[in-house]
């Protein structure tokens, strides 16, 4: 496989590395962001006006979604450009318009203050009551706008370029279903098309709930509260499986060139990633549980469809990826490291979800700490670290520089105990039923002060781990341009 | 030079569309823009004024509200306009759901300075009402601007016409609290039930606030106490729908 992926060109793989760096740029940037977070929360900046709390949310959790959603396009891009031909073009125009979305999006939250959250629920945004400005609404909408039609040019160029060489009914591996193996399928081109449909889908909510913002800001209507909420959920929760989904995608296509056997697609898997393509449509209805509006068939679609989400692709996957490992000849090093704890960190970040996915439970937990413990267990702890993994893959398929296997354990041994440390005081915390986007505790809920402050600690280390792994990645990535520009 | 032509005739008719639409939405916001935002005034308290009226001469509005909810509204006697079939539909759904005078009040103040508790009492006269339940009252101007105020409801004299220009508005009020702002000229027997299932403490789940909202996903009837699905209901699916015949022509496209 090494050789295969050796052969990319040249320029695809340049900007394979432009994409990657920038990311691991904006990473510990977006990542002491939310050590800042922790900070207020934990009482240590009390003189800070809490408006500041809810901005610097809006750009680390808007930020952290996006890099990551770019960061496995990338890279799922440059491992599919094995079997298909994505464009040059399309992926610097998505660059172009990331960059962009970037500068409005820092714009409207450093400078204009904006606080409405990444989810930016309806109708936040119009309703600053004098602590943003109305430009920042407008750079704010307009940087969602940029990054939207951005990538959804990139999600309809990877399409393209699958259908160049797969039929539809053959990228979904339909034949898979009815007992055939052949014409054989890899399984990220499988996972990828789901991706980029289900993908497609939620861009679309995002335009029309866009839409619905604009003709309300300049029509002066008001918009139904549910609907827009449905919408947001819709692109919100779709966006960030879709960066799961090609995340797992990387593990797929780079896990057995160092487990030393092959993954392929098989009929479970099939069916699994062709589930999903259906079920990630309804699964945010879970978002919905608190508005007794949405009728109640509705908020069982949600829980049924997001129990069964789980099951088809997460237990799929995982075992495929143990069952891979298990009595293989693994060449253990930084990726394969990563992308192990990056299977285990989906898997208990999913079970996490499915419990708060449960109705009964969620009236509980439901804004509480959990909602946070949840999405960044499968987020930090799991995409990240496979899409970290493909980074220093990446880099260290252009460098060929060598590894030190003890700096390899301890990077792993701080990003997992720092990382778990964080995610349990917020873990505890929902438990207990410490209110999230709280930018300072009242006295009625100053557990969340002591377990701030104590995730501070956690994040400290988690810093000290990501700051050495951009180090080792970093000089790889750069090293791997130079020769890659050098040799362009 | 067919092709481009008609794409250039696709593009000004999803124009004209788009245009059309947020002109009807401006219009139809021009229509509203008197009107009070029932949101602005939810929980707010109303203000314990003076109220006179022939019956009882010297009563504060607490009285009314202290044992049961009150409905109240606002008029003026020598109203050319929507007063008079205001107050009808509201006798008309008040007969209808029952209840009046035993389970809750309405109490009808003038905004008139010039309105006295004898040019109050002609109006429930000429109306045809009897029923103890209804009291027509008239305040102190500054009073009742002050009610006024409390609840979104304007007037201003128009000398042209030597009328009060302003809206027709009911206000669901339990222990001096508003709950509920009715808005519209007319009241129907369904929406009084919810309003008053309100005011007595009933929970009511939903319930639309008139012409405002577009692209409503599911529409509440109190009559049934059912959701059905509503026009936004059915932009949820689009986005699904786009992204599969997207897909499909994509496909199709690209393997030609």
């Amino acid at each position: 496989m090494a050789n295969t992926l050796e052969s990319q060109s040249a320029s695809y793989r340049g900007l394979t590395l432009v994409w990657m760096l920038t990311v691991l740029a904006l990473f510990p940037i977006l990542l002491i962001l939310g050590f800042f977070m922790r900070a207020l929360q934990a009482d240590y900046m009390t003189k800070l006006q809490p408006e500041w709390f809810y901005a610097v949310m809006t750009l680390h959790g808007l930020g952290m979604v996006g890099i990551w959603y770019v960061g496995s396009m990338a890279a799922v891009s440059y491992l599919l450009s094995r079997y298909v031909k994505p464009s040059l073009l399309i992926s610097k125009i998505a660059f172009g318009a990331t960059l962009l979305g970037v500068v409005l999006l820092l714009a409207s939250t450093l400078i204009g203050r904006l606080g409405v959250g990444w989810y930016f629920l309806y109708p936040l945004p119009l309703h600053s009551k004098g602590v943003w400005p109305a430009w920042a609404t407008g750079a704010f909408l307009g940087s969602l706008a940029v990054l939207g039609v951005g990538w959804t040019i990139w999600s309809f160029d990877v399409l393209r370029a699958i259908a160049h060489r797969y039929s539809f009914s053959t990228a979904m591996a339909w034949h898979y279903l009815r007992g055939k193996s052949e014409p054989e399928v890899p399984p990220l081109v499988l996972i990828v098309t789901v991706s980029m449909v289900s993908s497609l889908a939620g861009f679309v909510a995002a335009v029309v709930l866009l839409a619905l913002y604009l003709l309300e800001w300049l029509g002066g209507f008001s918009n139904d509260a549910l609907l827009m909420k449905n919408l947001t959920f819709f692109f919100g929760h779709v966006l960030v499986n879709i960066t799961m989904y090609l995340g797992v995608a990387i593990v797929y296509e780079l896990l057995p060139a160092y487990a030393g056997r092959p993954w392929k697609t098989n009929k479970i898997m099939a069916l699994a990633w062709n589930t999903v393509l259906f079920l990630v449509m309804f699964a945010y209805l879970h978002h919905l549980y608190m508005d007794f509006a949405q009728p109640q068939w509705l908020q069982y679609l949600g829980q049924i469809s997001s129990y069964m989400i789980s099951v088809p692709a997460a237990v799929v996957s995982i075992f495929g990826a143990l069952l891979l490992v298990y009595r293989s000849r693994m060449r253990w090093n930084l990726v394969s490291l990563l992308m192990c704890f990056g299977v285990m960190g989906w898997a208990i970040g999913g079970v996490a979800a499915v419990i708060d996915s449960t109705v009964a439970v969620n009236v509980r937990f439901h804004n509480t700490l959990w909602v946070p413990a949840h999405f960044h267990t499968y987020y930090l702890m799991g995409v990240v670290l496979m899409i970290l993994a493909f980074a220093y893959h990446l880099g260290q398929e252009g460098s060929k520089m060598t590894e030190r296997m003890g700096l390899t354990k301890f990077i792993v041994a701080l990003i997992v105990l720092g990382g778990y440390g964080f995610l349990m005081m917020f873990y505890y915390g929902g438990a207990h039923s410490v209110p999230r986007r709280y930018a300072h505790y009242p006295q009625e809920v100053s557990q969340g002060v002591g377990l701030a402050r104590a995730a501070l600690v956690f994040i400290s280390l988690l810093l000290v781990g990501v700051l050495l792994y951009l180090w080792e990645t970093g000089r790889r990535c750069l090293r791997s341009f130079s020769a890659s520009s050098a040799s362009s | 030079m067919e092709r481009p032509i008609v794409k250039l005739r696709s593009v000004c008719l999803a124009g004209t569309v788009l245009l059309s639409l947020v002109t009807s939405i401006q219009a139809q916001n021009q229509t509203l823009a008197g009107l009070p935002d029932e949101e602005r005034y939810i929980n707010r308290a109303l203000p314990d004024i003076r109220a006179h009226s022939e019956r009882t001469p010297d009563l504060r509005l607490s009285d009314f509200w202290r044992d049961k909810p009150v409905l109240v509204t606002m008029v003026f006697a020598r109203c050319a306009g929507i007063c008079s079939p205001f107050l009808s539909s509201l006798k008309s759904a008040a007969d209808s759901v029952g209840g009046l005078g035993r389970d809750y009040r309405i109490v009808v103040l003038s905004f008139d300075p010039q309105d006295t508790p004898a040019d109050m009492t002609a109006v429930a006269r000429h109306l045809g009402i009897q029923n103890d339940g209804w009291v027509f009252a008239t305040s102190h101007p500054a009073e009742i601007r002050q009610v006024a105020d409390a609840m979104g409801f304007w007037f201003r004299w128009d000398e042209d016409r030597h009328q009060f220009d302003h809206p027709a508005m009911l206000v669901g009020v339990r222990n001096g609290q508003i709950l509920r702002l009715l808005v519209g000229g007319t009241v129907s027997p369904v929406r009084l039930r919810e309003v008053l299932d309100e005011v007595r403490g009933g929970f009511v789940r939903a319930y639309p606030l008139p012409g405002k909202v577009m692209f409503r996903c599911f529409q509440y009837d109190p009559a049934t106490q059912r959701y059905r699905p509503d026009w936004g209901f059915l932009l949820l699916f689009l986005p699904g729908s786009v992204a599969l015949f997207g897909t499909f022509w994509i496909f199709r496209t690209v393997r030609r």
